[in-house]
């Protein structure tokens, strides 16, 4: 039996479909069987950074509307194998489904994959209720700035309501430069606002655009720092206890902080 | 006068700690759920319940919520003209 993981944040455009399909794939290249969910029914996007919109025959809501089998609508991944995507209905919305549909959809790939990545849409109406109602984990992405943190404990709040305790945190676009000169908080001010499980760090990374340019994740570039993070944040998920790394020599980061909560 | 000083020291401090601690103070508002219309009826109903003791000047009542290093306090200013002495009280 696998996990489903909801990848949220309240805020929008702080880069949790980014961070879906980098995870996704990483978590594909540690042999994991995966499969990626776009939950953002209306506007999806996880098909376009993955590079496999021109696949897509079918979405969760022929599922649901019973026109196509669950296996028959995943998408296979070009380069991964054990890569799959669901993809998001274009031409309807959120409205459309109901939280026990995407529920039973969760329930069911959970059995045949290791991992269900669903990636949330932006909010804390109906959208970002149907992506949680499956999940046993969630992972929050935030960026170090007031906005978002706020919108951040506002959807931990919610998730502990549905009884997701199982929570980590991400914080994305990091500028170690002007966390350096003050003018960025860094993670330990922002776990210490709210105290939560902290799984890693995702700097700034212009990589993140080129790479979402071509339809490939950021993940399969070795010189990128952000696909260095993705891919060290998968192997905790995945359960290794591996220290988030510092940024700069003496740096805020350290190794302070222990992973467990994935296991 | 305070205001300013405390205006003037944020001014020199890094913008991330300001950062922190307007997180802080709008977390805490956000997490109780104080909003505007609860703190007006709490004004509301606190100067009802001091004007039973003192006769207070209106228009000088001021009361807000202030981050005090790592917690919140309710910091209230209410001008006291007189005390209203040997008013029986109503239960
Ligand atoms: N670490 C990063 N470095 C640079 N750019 C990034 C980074 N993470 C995300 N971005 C960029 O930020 C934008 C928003 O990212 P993304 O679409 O993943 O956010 P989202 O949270 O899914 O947005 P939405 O709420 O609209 O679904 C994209 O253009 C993406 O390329
Ligand atoms: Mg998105």
């Amino acid at each position: 039996m696998g996990k489903v993981i909801v990848v949220t944040s309240g805020k929008g455009g702080v880069g949790k479909s980014t961070s879906t399909a980098n995870l996704g794939t990483a978590l594909a290249l540690l042999n994991q069987r995966v499969v990626v969910v776009d939950a953002d029914i209306g506007l999806r996007n996880l098909d376009v950074i993955m590079g496999l919109e021109s696949r897509v025959v079918y979405t969760s809501m022929d599922v649901i509307e019973g026109t196509c089998d669950l296996d028959k609508a995943l998408v296979k991944d070009r380069r991964t194998k054990d890569l799959h995507l669901l993809a998001a209905s274009q031409k309807n919305n959120k409205n459309d489904i109901q939280p026990e549909q995407m529920k039973k959809i969760c329930l069911e790939l959970k059995e045949e994959y290791d991992y269900v990545l669903v990636d949330s849409p932006a909010g804390i109406e109906q959208g970002f209720r149907n992506a949680a109602a499956g999940a046993d984990v969630a992972i929050i992405v935030t960026t170090p700035e007031v906005a978002s943190v706020r919108d951040a404990d506002r959807i931990i709040g919610l998730l502990m309501n549905m009884e997701i305790d199982d929570m980590g945190l991400i914080i994305n676009r990091l500028a170690p430069k002007m966390v350096e000169s003050g003018d960025m908080m860094n993670p330990d001010d922002i776990i210490d606002i709210l105290s939560i499980n902290f799984i890693g760090v995702v700097p700034e990374d212009k990589e993140i655009v080129i790479s979402t340019n071509r339809g490939l994740p950021t993940t399969y570039n070795h010189q990128s720092s952000a696909g260095q993070a993705y891919r060290r944040i998968a192997r905790r998920i995945d359960g290794e206890d591996i220290p988030i790394p510092e940024f700069k020599p003496g740096s805020w980061l350290g190794n302070l902080f222990k992973f467990n909560s994935f296991k | 006068m305070l205001k300013q000083l405390v205006r003037l020291l944020r001014r020199n401090q890094k913008s991330k700690d300001v950062a922190k601690s307007r997180l802080q103070l709008i977390l805490v508002q956000d997490r109780i759920g104080i909003d505007e219309q609860l703190m007006q009826a709490l004004q509301t109903d606190m100067t009802a319940l001091l004007s039973r003791y003192f006769e207070l000047e209106q228009d000088g009542i001021e009361m807000e919520m202030q981050r005090e290093g790592q917690s919140m306090a309710l910091v209230a200013n209410i001008p006291v003209s007189s005390l209203k002495i040997r008013r029986p009280l109503q239960a």
